[in-house]
């Protein structure tokens, strides 16, 4: 009785191995065959792979074009090195947002922004890493008496001077830290983060040797300011205010040479000079007017604005909030 | 000895079905793992979150993030795709110190978004050359319209009659020539978005929008007089009310810049249009929206409205003071 038991089972035993062998036989063989998909396609499976092949034929075409456009530029390109102070309110995302997304246009662009904070907020870490671009995030915070107060308007005290010193001052050391013939090659440029930049004025700005000046629009109570150009070189600047200043430009009508920057390491911005002299007491320590560089067509195209972004009405906002009911504080704006 | 036979037969019977259930879940892993690489090796393009971040090897410290673009391309506007929907963004402009300010910074955000037609409308007797000019330099892919408010229309400075609301007839136009230049039964997919020439607009909400089957909304910033509006979504996914202060109760308490309009919706109602007299203030759009959809078809977006993506700023006007009355600069230096 148990022997006959013992051989059924044995019996169960290699009939269940052979079928096991066999199936596993079967599934190594459907590995390699194509699939048969017509009753596992899904339609979402469709797309997907539509979707994929027309994103390879995009990709196809994309390194085509470039390849076909003229020849790429050479790696020793000068750097526009961009220093963006900024400070935390409300327009503070929509203003680095959307000028991120013209810098993102420049080739060979680097972005250096530093924050009027005592530390790196996650708002602006969060958005220069989804940017795309090549940057660094520094941050500086301003002494309270130099800072300007809420109901202050804003011609009151200068701004943004620590934080373009210490954007600087990044500069150089890291140049400093890295020597070699193309890190000295490049040009700084001074960014608000209000302004509004054509894609045109980076191209002009990096041919700078010393400093290269240009019209700046909606500034000074005019419609524009700008250098007077005649046989090319500049013999005066047409401005309504103060014409008498050394250099009566605003900040975002001047480059300078990342050489220049390097070659005097101690020239930055003086908070303390009057009004309307910040840019004055940077150029001064380091070019003549009849050395500056005429650019923008001899100084005739005006191809960056100085706006501003109006501060938004917050009065139901503030109202909700002596209620408790303010807006969700996770969502970040 | 029968102690270990059975061991052996045991074995022998578990292995193969093991082996044959781990081949099979890699058979359906492997595919989708493979397509996972290559969107990594593609850098930019559609999806911008696929960067290979590299911290840059010569430098010590950590100060710059050098992002990995070698795929980057920096051909404007992107190539055009055969299967995206085409969005179709209608912005009303009128003519300002700062118009070409802020025409050239809204040009250079759209030059990211693939398949952009941007149709823009003067508010102008005749198209303007800054205009013109302007958008044949971007290389966009563009519509030019010009319609002229009446003088009795304008918002400013005639208390007599109604004001309506600025841009109105110039949307209606562009709306106007959608209907001209599409026809219903046509297979074009596409998306029409309001956009204001002073406004803030991410990349991501272009991406959002695409996906519009009827009407889709989202969260505005800086509107209604707080951090930002927004429609109250439910845990199934609809839009049942608007989280405002602003009259919340109006058909539609959203902002032009807060939703997007299936094309062939518009298409399909050519009586819709955004009314022009008789309008209260803040009921310009649901004029328009009510006439095409109803709450309950709304489809929110903005990871179900908790992301704000599109900003209401509005630029200060600039000073002029120091041009007096004849002008200090030289009128032919266009800004």
């Amino acid at each position: 009785m148990a022997t006959r038991m013992k051989l059924k089972l044995k019996t169960v035993f290699v009939l269940y191995f052979m079928v096991s062998l066999l199936g596993l036989v079967y599934a190594l063989m459907q590995l390699g065959q194509r699939c048969d998909c017509s009753e596992h396609d899904l339609p979402k499976d469709r797309t997907i792979s539509r979707l994929r092949g027309e994103l390879h034929r995009l990709q196809e075409q994309m390194r085509n074009s470039e390849a076909t456009k003229k020849p790429q530029k050479p790696i020793t390109n000068p750097t526009i090195f961009v220093i963006t102070p900024t400070y935390a309110r409300l327009v503070q995302k929509a203003e680095l947002t959307r000028l991120s997304q013209t810098f993102l246009h420049v080739p060979q662009l680097h972005w250096i922004v530093v924050e009027d904070s005592p530390h790196k907020t996650p708002l602006v870490s969060d958005l220069l890493v989804k940017s795309g671009l090549t940057y660094t995030h520094l941050h500086m915070p301003t002494a309270k008496d130099r800072k300007l107060q809420e109901n202050d308007p804003s011609w009151l005290k200068p701004r943004g001077v620590e934080q373009r010193n210490e954007g600087l001052r990044w500069l150089r050391e890291d140049r400093r830290a890295h020597p070699g013939g193309d890190n000295q090659q490049g040009v700084v440029y001074f960014a608000d983060d209000d302004n509004t930049y054509s894609l045109q004025i980076f191209e002009e700005m990096r041919s700078t040797e010393r400093v290269s000046v240009w019209p700046v629009g909606l500034v000074g109570g005019m419609k524009y300011e700008r250098p007077v150009v005649e046989g090319g070189k500049v013999v005066r600047f047409h401005t309504g205010w103060r014409p008498s200043r050394p250099f009566p430009m605003d900040m975002a009508g001047f480059a300078v040479s990342l050489k220049l920057v390097l070659a005097n390491p101690e020239s930055c911005f003086d908070g303390e000079a009057p009004m309307g002299f910040l840019e004055s007491s940077f150029l001064q320590g380091l070019v003549t007017m009849d050395e500056l560089e005429p650019k923008a067509d001899n100084c005739s195209k005006v191809l960056v604005w100085h706006t501003r972004t109006e501060k938004p009405k917050m009065k139901r906002e503030e109202a909700l909030q002596a209620q408790g009911l303010g807006s969700d504080r996770a969502v970040e704006v | 000895m029968p102690k270990r036979r059975d061991i052996v037969a045991f074995v022998l019977i578990v292995l193969p079905w093991t082996l044959l259930i781990t081949v099979w879940h890699q058979n359906n892993v492997t595919p989708l793992l493979a397509t996972r690489k290559d969107d990594r090796r593609l850098g930019r393009s559609n999806s911008r979150n696929t960067f290979a971040l590299k911290e840059s090897c010569s430098h010590q410290n950590h100060d710059i993030v050098e992002v990995e673009r070698t795929e980057y391309v920096y051909s404007r506007p992107p190539p055009w795709s055969d299967i995206l929907p085409t969005i179709h963004v209608i912005t009303p402009t009128y003519s300002r110190s700062v118009q070409k300010a802020e025409l050239t910074r809204l040009a250079n955000t759209l030059l990211h978004v693939p398949n952009l037609h941007w149709i823009l409308v003067e508010d102008s007797q005749r198209r303007t050359t800054l205009v013109s000019n302007l958008l044949q330099e971007t290389g966009l892919n563009y519509t030019h319209l010009n319609v002229e408010t009446p003088r009795n229309y304008k918002v400013r400075g005639d208390t007599k009659d109604p004001r309506i609301p600025r841009g109105t007839i110039q949307r209606n136009l562009a709306v106007r020539w959608l209907r001209e230049t599409f026809s219903e039964n046509s297979s074009q997919t596409g998306v029409v978005y309001f956009a204001d020439d002073d406004n803030t607009y991410s990349l991501e909400l272009f991406e959002e929008m695409r996906s519009t089957k009827k009407v889709s909304v989202w969260p505005v910033a800086f509107v209604g007089g707080l951090r930002y509006e927004s429609p109250k979504v439910n845990t199934l996914g609809k839009v049942y009310g608007w989280k405002t202060v602003f009259d919340p109760h109006r058909p539609f308490a959203i902002d032009m810049a807060g939703f997007a309009v299936n094309l062939r919706l518009i298409l399909s109602k050519p009586q819709a249009f955004f009314k022009l007299r008789g309008v209260k203030g803040g009921y310009q759009e649901s004029s328009l929206l009510k006439e095409l959809v109803t709450l309950s078809d709304l489809e929110p977006k903005a990871a179900n409205c908790t992301k704000v993506l599109v900003w209401h700023t509005r630029t200060e006007k600039p000073v002029l003071v120091n041009e007096g009355k004849k002008g200090f600069t030289d009128s032919n230096v266009e800004i």
